[in-house]
């Protein structure tokens, strides 16, 4: 047990600090704190651009093998980049789904012509990404997918609806899970195909959330097409290459959520002061409780960097979509009647307010705390399964 | 940067962990926690003896190993999986309050006795008895209640008001003017004593400059030993209710298999890990980074009470009838959950500390 930083590590750090230091500012220095969650539609051209940015600076990709065009960093140093990037409050990232979902999953599951032509889009930060997974009638149980793709004239012709699909208008391609064999059920006959998302066969419908904004889009597919060879894993393998790309979501980007957990903390306890609610014993143990319970966050991804179960990514969900949640509700609190105020119209939000209602969605999407309660209690704990 | 417990560390853990399901069954402690004395001392004699656990980390120069606090941390969290009845605890937490002092010709001798197997106990909660110094000589008076296993322990390591200031003491629990008094616990598996110090003759620790600092780090290392510990028992406590539920069969199948119970156990596991991770990183906080302790001890014990308090209640509601019989061990676990948590003040005290030096409120 040693956890200090090697020499190497703080090199690495710094070289990180002077990158940002020197390219998050003149016109991209208005980016700071822009984007993130319950806020994608921020400054949305721009990010794009700071993604090329950075990709040109070659942080794009950096746990990737450096044959794949990745740098090939450790795991700390992916860590590193994170929580320097998230302490210069550089803005949120585009394409995610891209560099995250994507690209490890191109590694590991693709041929070398797919990954030679998919990974520079990703790594150069030019063609950016989107998740067609969810259904009307398959979320939590994403094998009810219905989604049907079939090969005709030598490519897939895709029908069906996906649905809670963020950034689905900005996206250049999507990755798609469909049934691909019309006989199968369940987890048999799916497949994970690539799907270019500007053609007229498919149609972009926001859904507006209870926020009053708009990340999460629906989309139809009626007849749309991509070419035969866009296929991730064998037909009727998608099953367990969207499994590994789910995979993929975890660890690094989890000490860097910290640190705008930290700031967004920091925040409403100064509102605490301003308003004097943190003079109520009350407000002042729940605001004592979550910073001791993002402390023990940050000790339990330390712990748990790098670790490929199933236990510490559930856990990792439930302990901070549950404590985001709660912070919510302590920033309309410290805040009194005046949170039950709108700062314009017709439904702008403030910061308060938007934490308060976004983070409702932190215990729904990426695995509820209903199915991650299911995954401790039956893959962690080894309980039966219900009949 | 490397969080887990590395090969060494892991094959300790293993060697603990097989030493004591040998001589901790669960019928060897009911018999010393029932016990009058309640102490198993065959178990301990080898705990000491054979596997020398309790000089882990006194320096080879005074007959210990020189290993650091995790590996003290992981005894106790070995140990806390049993609830056996020994002082395990105390005497580690005062052997690093005696390391501690910058008094070799005090210090060395105590580390030896400790060493070769001396009992030793802390009193370090509540408000510090009254020492006087005249000349050379250090005197004590004052009552000093909920010493764990006072009455087995040889020397006594406390905390002090010294000409006003707090230091830490040390005094023998066999000398003139010591009245050690067993009390009956709620909790028999970790016994208390009150100790009456009538102008009892001390020494002096660390007094002084340095007097207060290390009053607090013994205060913060106390916290993170029962941490460590509580983290223990409450991973065997879920371990048993978990085993329960699938084997226990109602309506025709294993009451396990009910999602309101698997969800009940899915948050019970969440604390238990959440825990786990704060006591593993004060344990390495207490050689590693010694500045955060004073805000760990309280933190993660915080943690780590509140996840073997809820623990140990649902054990008992998850066991149904069988879990509120005397018979069955689900008892034992609340209790020592409860003496846990109100021998370090409770859990609102511990918040207020965590508030206050974490300089929020």
């Amino acid at each position: 047990m040693d956890l200090s930083y090697s020499q190497d590590d703080e090199t690495f750090r710094a070289e990180v600090r002077d990158w940002l230091g020197s390219n998050l500012q003149g016109e991209f220095g208005a980016l700071r704190g822009t984007g993130g969650s319950g806020r994608e539609h921020e400054a949305l051209e721009l990010r794009r651009e700071w993604e090329r940015a950075l990709g040109a600076g070659g942080w794009i990709g950096l746990g990737l093998p450096r044959e794949c065009g990745g740098r090939g960093a450790t795991l700390i140093q992916q860590v590193i980049f994170a929580e320097e990037y998230a302490r210069a409050d550089a803005p949120g990232r585009v394409n995610h789904m891209g560099e995250h979902l994507v690209a490890p999953t191109l590694v590991a599951f693709a041929s070398e012509e797919l990954q030679h032509r998919f990974l520079p889009g990703i790594l150069t930060g030019e063609e950016l990404w989107c998740q067609a997974y969810s259904e009307p009638g398959a979320g939590s149980d994403l094998a009810a997918v219905r989604t049907r793709a079939r090969i005709a004239g030598g490519r897939w012709l895709i029908d069906g609806q996906k649905l809670w699909t963020s950034l689905a208008a900005h996206a250049d391609w999507c990755f798609l899970l469909a049934r691909t064999d019309p006989e199968s059920e369940r987890h048999r006959g799916l497949s994970y195909l690539l799907v270019p998302m500007r053609q007229d066969r498919i149609e972009i419908r926001p859904i507006v959330q209870m926020t009053g904004t708009s990340e999460f889009s629906e989309v139809f597919f009626d007849g749309a097409w991509t070419a035969e060879d866009c296929i991730v894993g064998d037909p009727g393998d998608g099953w367990r290459v969207a499994m590994g790309t789910l995979g993929f979501e975890r660890g690094v980007a989890t000490l860097a959520q910290q640190i705008g957990f930290e700031r967004e903390l920091a925040h409403v306890i100064e509102i605490a002061r301003q308003t004097g609610a943190i003079e109520d014993p009350e407000i002042a143990s729940r605001i004592i409780d979550a910073w001791a319970e993002l402390r023990v966050m940050r000790y339990q991804a330390m712990r748990t960097l790098g670790t490929a179960d199933a236990g510490p990514a559930s856990v990792s969900k439930l302990l901070w979509a549950n404590w985001h949640r709660r912070l919510g509700e302590l920033a309309m609190d410290v805040r009194g009647p005046s949170a039950a105020i709108l700062p314009g119209g017709p439904y702008e939000l403030d910061r308060e307010q938007a934490l308060f209602l976004f983070s409702r969605a932190d215990t729904i999407y990426a695995g509820s705390n209903e199915i991650q309660r299911n995954i401790i209690a039956e893959r962690v704990l080894g309980l039966p399964r219900g009949e | 940067m490397q969080f887990g417990l590395d090969d060494d560390q892991l094959e300790l853990k293993r060697t603990v962990r097989a030493f004591l399901e040998r001589h901790s069954a669960p019928g060897i402690v009911r018999h010393a926690a029932e016990h009058e004395d309640g102490f198993a001392a065959s178990a301990w004699e080898r705990l000491v003896g054979e596997m020398e656990l309790t000089s882990l980390r006194i320096d080879s120069e005074h007959g210990g190993a020189g290993a650091s606090f995790v590996e003290v941390g992981i005894a106790l969290e070995e140990l806390g999986r049993t609830l056996l009845p020994v002082p395990f605890l105390p005497t580690v937490v005062a052997a690093a309050a005696i390391s501690d002092s910058p008094d070799d010709g005090v210090s060395g001798p105590l580390l030896e006795r400790i060493a070769a197997g001396e009992i030793a106990t802390v009193a370090l909660s509540g408000r510090p008895p009254v020492a006087t110094r005249v000349g050379d000589v250090i005197t004590v008076r004052g009552s000093i209640d909920y010493v764990p296993d006072g009455e087995r322990a040889g020397v006594l390591v406390l905390g002090a008001l010294l000409e006003g200031e707090p230091s830490m003491l040390a005094l023998e629990l066999g000398a003139d003017g010591v009245e050690v008094s067993p009390v009956l616990t709620l909790d028999q598996t970790r016994r208390q004593a009150t100790v009456r110090l009538t102008d009892c003759s001390a020494m002096a620790l660390s007094s002084g400059p340095v007097g207060r600092s290390a009053y607090d780090r013994a205060r913060s290392v106390l916290a993170i030993a029962y941490s460590v510990e509580a983290v223990g028992a409450a991973e065997r406590c879920l371990d048993l209710t978990v085993a329960y539920l699938g084997e226990r069969v109602q309506f025709g199948r294993p009451i396990g298999s009910f999602q309101a119970l698997k969800h009940r156990c899915a948050d019970l596991y969440v604390s238990l890990e959440a825990a786990r991770s704060a006591a593993y990183y004060a344990a390495w906080a207490v050689d590693g980074a010694p500045a955060e302790l004073p805000v760990l001890g309280p933190l993660a014990q915080l943690v780590c009470v509140d996840a073997l308090l809820r623990i140990a209640a649902e054990s008992i509601q998850l066991h149904g009838g069988i879990g509120f019989t005397w018979e069955h061990q689900a008892h034992l676990f609340f209790k020592r959950a409860k003496s846990t948590e109100l021998l370090c003040g409770g859990r609102r005290e511990l918040r207020r500390l965590v508030g206050e030096r974490a300089g929020i409120v």
